[in-house]
């Protein structure tokens, strides 16, 4: 009975309004205006280079939460593992370029396809396993990640980690200007939004939304669900890797502590998709507008006064999320939308 | 082989560490089946109480877990009150909320110890000992020791009193339970409070051997979690075995591989069990499903 609350309304995800399937024109145009209002804060903070920062890692981060949604929220599987991704994208690309003078440019795609591979290698024994069992198993990945990064100090540096020197040039991804960056991650933002906007009309995303509602009634409608579900991991843990090897460019340092870290990586991204609605288009990248500039803020106005407060507060906002907006933002305004037009309605 | 049988024992000994802070887990987990990622943090909590009687005080560790452990339960109660009685059957839901309640507990811990790091190791737990070659540390004997008990009195509690088949008789079928005149929401509760308690207990308990740091559960949750699944779910007795064998097998890999593959090991243990018997060594075959399928 319940089950149904915080699902069956999210199926329709942006279209839901229409009641309906969106034609392929509107869907593309509403992505076009999408992104750019997404570029707007951009533009104006152009000069601001605190500003610049905090943008250039909402436009990161929200990519990272639309590629986790691709198969936490359309396919309903809450990975919490997907931090192992981050770090192949962030450590290959790194490890590459530092030892083989490889261009990111060139290595970002073999090396987010390995994370892929990897992904379905590994998801192929943990989805036989389902809820709270899977979240467990891909929460221990993260944990065996950390520590083959923090031993395997011939590709990792180990605890050292890795750093990357600064020589600036389109071609070493490495910019001597904060908006380059914001530029780099507003083109990953809105490459994975639109794989997720033409995934969300293909017959694999309808496929992980039948998962997502009903293992065993998509697998006797003749659905290959273990196929469907590896190939929604492959898709999302590929998008992630490329956001760790962006991640690893503009930081220009990585260690396991910082890639491998829970709260800060591989839950965030469930967590933005979460604030912002789990399954629909919008939501993840949402979530990241919202709570990295409030974090930053946050951070820097308490850190000194009390340490942690600034992950209190956010773990804070997780509970009551959970509790009271299952949905997300974009659930809260669906809900308001639908009252208004119910209203409106019912006073002709 | 002096070395070997050293190896086995330490082993035994942290199978036992391991044995009590999955007890409360079992409880939460095995039995009430709620996905508690907070339960590292209720230790924690645990150690941290025991610490502060300890130093502010003067109690012993000893004493102040009768102090501890009924306050840890009441965080608990409040935390299934607020928190998870509304969100039964989610249990996606659960694991964010849990995550959620892990950050705060670890972040105000955190704010609270101003980031130091408090050991009473030095002053109670040093002592030692020896049979022949064996060296045996004293209160990780006393923790060995808890965990049975405690592990008697479990198995009792469940088996032969009302309350505990009642509790039983929710997880199985929460409308037949119901049927059957049981306070179903008054039994979660009660459950997850004492798993909670529990939890503090085992905080107390491990004062003297731990250094204590607001991140502390977190060596804790993966393994307990590891143990209850490897044991079976709400199997009291698979629990304690599955503690001891954790415990075992990673002295062994620590002693004769490399002290860091600790987590990779309770990890592999934890795959290899569900993907060859997901309902774990002494659990019941189909039990891993019960609870998660709809109920209302």
């Amino acid at each position: 009975m319940n089950k149904t609350d915080n699902t069956g309304d999210a199926v329709g995800g942006l279209s839901r309004a229409d009641s309906g399937i969106e034609s392929g024109q509107r869907a593309f145009v509403k992505y076009v205006l999408g992104m750019a209002a997404l570029l707007l804060p951009l533009a104006l903070l152009v000069d601001d280079a605190h500003w610049l920062n905090i943008i250039a890692f909402t436009y990161l981060m929200g990519g990272l939460a639309a590629a986790w949604n691709i198969i936490g929220g359309f396919g309903g599987q809450f990975s919490l593992g997907h931090g192992v991704f981050f770090g192949i994208g962030a450590y290959g690309a790194a490890r590459l370029y530092v030892a083989y003078d490889l261009s990111p440019w060139l290595t970002v795609l073999p090396v987010a396809a390995f994370a892929a591979a990897l992904a379905m290698l590994i998801s192929w024994p943990t989805f036989r396993l389902r809820g709270p069992f899977f979240a467990i198993a891909t929460l221990a990945f993260n944990e065996v990640a950390f520590v083959i990064a923090h031993n395997l100090t011939s590709v990792t540096g180990g605890p050292r980690g890795i750093m990357i020197p600064f020589k600036a040039g389109l071609e070493n991804m490495i910019f001597r200007e904060r908006w380059q960056y914001a530029l780099l991650m507003f083109g990953f933002a809105a490459l994975v939004i639109g794989i997720t906007v033409i995934l969300r009309r293909s017959r694999l995303g309808y496929y992980l939304l039948a998962v997502r509602e009903d293992e065993d009634a998509a697998r006797a409608s003749g659905i290959d669900v273990l196929g469907v579900k590896l190939r929604g991991m492959a898709l999302s843990a590929g998008l992630t890797a490329i956001g760790g090897t962006l991640f690893a460019m503009y930081l220009r340092f990585i260690d396991p502590p910082t890639i491998f870290n829970l709260q800060e990586v591989g839950v965030k991204f469930a967590l933005l998709s979460l604030i912002g609605g789990i399954g629909t288009i919008a939501g993840p990248l949402l979530g990241a507008a919202l709570i990295i500039p409030f974090e930053n803020f946050l951070r820097a106005e308490l850190a000194n006064a009390i340490p942690g407060l600034s992950l209190a507060i956010l773990g804070l906002l997780m509970v009551l999320a959970a509790l009271f907006m299952k949905r997300g933002v974009v659930g809260a305004i669906e809900d308001l939308v639908a009252r208004l037009r119910r209203k409106a309605r019912g006073g002709k | 082989m002096d070395q070997i049988l050293n190896v086995l024992v330490f082993g035994l000994l942290l199978g036992g560490i391991y044995g009590l802070v999955s007890i409360g887990l079992n409880l939460i987990f095995g039995v009430v089946r709620i996905v508690n990622f907070a339960q590292g943090e209720l230790v924690m909590f645990g150690m941290f109480g025991s610490y502060y009687a300890f130093a502010y005080l003067g109690i012993n560790p000893y004493l102040s877990v009768f102090i501890v452990a009924p306050l840890v339960g009441l965080i608990g109660v409040a935390m299934q009150r607020l928190v998870i009685q509304p969100l039964h059957n989610e249990s996606n839901m659960q694991i964010f909320a849990t995550f959620g309640l892990l950050m705060m507990f670890q972040n105000i811990m955190l704010g609270v110890s101003k980031g130091e790091a408090f050991s009473i190791g030095g002053q109670v737990g040093s002592s030692v000992i020896t049979v022949g070659d064996l060296r045996i540390s004293v209160v990780r004997l006393v923790v060995f020791g808890a965990t049975t008990l405690v592990t008697i009195g479990l198995h009792l509690f469940l088996g032969h009193t009302m309350t505990g088949k009642s509790i039983r008789a929710v997880t199985q079928d929460k409308r037949a339970a119901r049927a059957m005149g049981i306070n179903v929401e008054r039994t979660f509760l009660l459950t997850f409070g004492v798993g909670a308690a529990l939890a503090g207990m085992a905080g107390a308990l491990l004062t003297p051997i731990y250094s204590i740091t607001p991140g502390v559960g977190g060596n804790f949750i993966l393994a307990a979690f590891a143990v209850v699944v490897l044991g079976g779910l709400g199997s009291v007795w698979g629990a304690y075995i599955g503690g001891l064998i954790v415990g075992v097998v990673e002295a062994f890999a620590g002693y004769y591989i490399d002290p860091a593959v600790k987590n990779a090991t309770w990890f592999l243990i934890f795959l290899v069990v569900l993907i060859v018997r997901p309902s774990g060594l002494m659990g019941q075959v189909g039990a891993e499903e019960v609870g998660f399928r709809e109920q209302n």
